[in-house]
């Protein structure tokens, strides 16, 4: 196997991206590598107002900014736990919050620096909570340079 | 921050407007107007002569000056910023409504009626300019992307129903007003209170989280969105939680809005009927207003009813989301926020209903309307023309069906006009026109009633003014709220929220129509 010097782990708060963040370390701890973070807001909350028009503008700004302060404390939380792990570990970590479509998030930052691996999780399964927001799509995987790592969706 | 965008956007759709304007005015639209009104008179002649040429000069002028201008921030840059979306907005619910909606209606009178319905399949699928307005707006933010110079206006949808809702305060008389809002107290109140509690009963059988249960509870039983959003915060929603019952909500608003004015068409409701049960049925607030102009595109009777709902419902809000904020205190305990009522209270209430009763009472006083048009001027033998008196063809076609009407009143207000050859009293009119509405006699004697209705009654230039910009104002608003509809928002619905939503949806739905259709047998 090759070495790998940097691994970008690209999360947007879903389930799946727990057993992600796992084996990224892993890999990561194997191969001494560093780990970058990218954890992407979906764009999809724009349009979360949706075409409320009986609301005056004071409910829908504390509805904005209860919706922000929600998906930042997620936010936050998310990067407390994976730095965590990676200290824990003694991994060198960064991360990077980008709002946008996860999967054009994704191919910008590889474009932007060469990682030598991308570790993403899977797609939620049936049933299971969570948004509806692909990291890999079709495009994303035909345009992307750099090797991926799916990593399974943990059923137990 | 500089909102304005040097753009040459609001310029060229100012000149799209002057150029409709220009050929509808100088007769090189004339052959297409003439096959847009498939043998009939073109209905909209007199906006296309005028509209376009009022907002094209704005949208250019303005336009030219937001193109070149130097813009700073502030205000009025601020201000400036939304017209451009505004008028984009305006542009599509002009084309649409002068071109698209007639053009489909053509092809669809060409494709001949379907089956026994005796009805098009325009008419009866509701595709008009609201709802072919709405679907364009749809497209438009899914497929294309709202263009950053129009995002600002977008917004301004919102104040477009609002106005609009206001100036519908206008148009009714205190009977209607007593009438539709008893109504809509008893049927909100049932369904609301029976929607909330149903889905919190479901969802502690299911084992959703409160805040989930809180904030599904708001959306699916008080006004959809607008519910969820004020909620939301209430109940300490998380954000997968709310984005479920957005999508639930969206996705269900979506499709009552197209499947409410089918099921009014095939059932033949009356529009008192259906604007109660789209009122009722519909979850969210804006659906309603779309659904009730999609089953009455040319009048306003259907909306009016609707919209007493929706105003009801957005009373309700508060006391939901109060209901809400203590229940949920109550079963989360420590770590909640402590629930300020007057500060909800003061926060949710909706402050364009007050303009709404502000301009009915001034309507009352008689300000827009002679009050010798309420007093019934027309009433007077000597002010009726000859010639708009009943004909003795006419009074047989209504003597052979009267024994087909049932109530006594009715009965009699129809008799009367036969021996009278005219409508005799304000209390004769309200009867007639109940029974025009109710659809109790056939197409041609309800024809020749709403000839005697119109015969005695007319109405006042400014009444009609203001029913044509409240037309405006909704085809606007609803235009508008059609772009900020998102597929990716509508694609979140799932999970238990969808469940629980598609059984306490459909069972409001369904059970709405049912209690409307025993209950409710006329219009206004």
């Amino acid at each position: 196997m090759n070495t790998v010097n940097s691994v970008l782990l690209a999360s947007h708060g879903t389930e799946g991206a727990m057993a992600a963040e796992q084996m990224a370390i892993k890999m990561c701890n194997a191969q001494d590598a560093g780990l970058h973070h990218l954890i992407v807001v979906p764009t999809l909350w724009a349009g979360m107002t949706g075409d409320d028009w009986l609301n005056n503008g004071s409910t829908r700004n504390t509805f904005r900014r209860y919706l922000e302060s929600t998906l930042e404390k997620e936010v936050d939380e998310h990067i407390a736990r994976v730095k965590q792990l990676a200290e824990e570990n003694g991994l060198a970590y960064t991360n990077e919050i980008v709002i946008g479509e996860p999967d054009e998030c994704l191919l910008k930052t590889t474009e932007k620096q060469q990682y030598e691996l991308v570790v993403v999780g899977s797609p939620r399964p049936k049933g299971i909570t969570g948004l509806r927001s692909r990291m890999m799509t079709q495009p994303v995987s035909r345009s992307l340079q750099t090797p991926v790592l799916m990593v399974p969706y943990p059923h137990d | 921050m500089v909102y304005t965008q040097k753009s040459p956007a609001l310029f060229i759709i100012g000149v799209i407007m002057l150029a409709i304007w220009y050929t509808a005015d100088s007769g090189m639209l004339a052959g297409y107007l003439e096959h847009l009104a498939h043998g009939k008179k073109y209905k909209y002649g007199a906006e296309l002569t005028t509209i376009p040429l009022y907002f094209g000069l704005v949208a250019a002028v303005v336009g030219l000056w937001q193109w070149f201008g130097t813009h700073t921030k502030g205000n009025l840059d601020y201000y400036s910023s939304t017209i451009a979306g505004g008028m984009f907005i305006l542009l599509i619910a002009m084309l649409v409504r002068w071109f698209i909606a007639p053009e489909i209606a053509g092809i669809s009178i060409s494709m001949g009626k379907v089956g026994d319905t005796g009805k098009y399949i325009h008419k009866l699928l509701g595709l008009n300019y609201i709802v072919i307005g709405i679907v364009t707006g749809l497209i438009i933010v899914n497929v294309f992307k709202i263009p950053g110079w129009a995002e600002n206006g977008v917004r301004l949808s919102r104040l477009g129903l609002k106005t609009g809702v206001i100036l519908l305060g206008t148009l009714y008389s205190a009977a209607e007003l007593k009438n539709l809002g008893g109504l809509s107290i008893v049927m909100i109140g049932f369904f609301v209170l029976g929607s909330v509690g149903m889905v919190l009963w479901i969802g502690a059988r299911r084992n959703i989280p409160n805040s989930m249960g809180g904030v599904l509870s708001a959306g699916m039983g008080v006004c959809g969105v607008s519910a969820t959003v004020a909620a939301a915060p209430v109940v300490q929603a998380k954000s997968v939680e709310i984005a479920y019952t957005i999508g639930t909500i969206l996705l269900w608003g979506v499709g009552c809005m197209f499947v409410f004015p089918v099921v009014g068409q095939v059932l033949d409701m009356s529009y008192v009927q259906f604007g109660a049960w789209a009122g009722t049925g519909i979850l969210n607030s804006a659906q309603v207003a779309g659904a009730a102009l999609a089953f009455q595109p040319d009048g306003i009777e259907t909306l009016k009813v609707a919209e007493i709902f929706n105003i009801t419902r957005v009373l309700v809000l508060p006391i939901i989301v109060l209901w809400l904020a203590v229940w949920y205190v109550q079963r989360e305990g420590e770590g909640t926020q402590k629930v300020n009522v007057a500060e909800v209270v003061f926060q949710k209430f909706p402050v364009f209903v007050l303009g709404f009763i502000l301009l009915f009472a001034l309507s009352s006083t008689g300000v827009f309307a002679p009050a010798q048009h309420y007093k019934g001027k027309y009433f007077d033998n000597t002010k009726v023309k000859p010639e708009k008196m009943l004909t003795a063809e006419k009074k047989s076609t209504l003597q052979a069906e009267i024994d087909k009407i049932q109530r006594a009143d009715r009965k009699a207000a129809v008799q009367r006009l036969i021996e009278n050859g005219k409508i005799m009293s304000i209390e004769d009119d309200t009867t007639v026109r109940g029974l025009i509405n109710a659809k109790v006699l056939s197409k041609k004697s309800n024809k020749i009633l709403k000839g005697a209705h119109k015969a005695v009654r007319h109405t006042a230039k400014k009444i009609k003014a203001f029913r044509d910009w409240i037309t405006w104002l909704f085809a606007f608003g609803l235009v508008g709220l059609g772009m900020q509809i998102t597929i990716k928002s509508m694609k979140q619905a799932g999970g238990q929220p969808a469940v629980i939503g598609g059984i306490v949806g459909l069972t409001k739905a369904v059970l709405s129509l049912i209690v409307v259709m025993m209950l409710i047998e006329t219009k206004i």
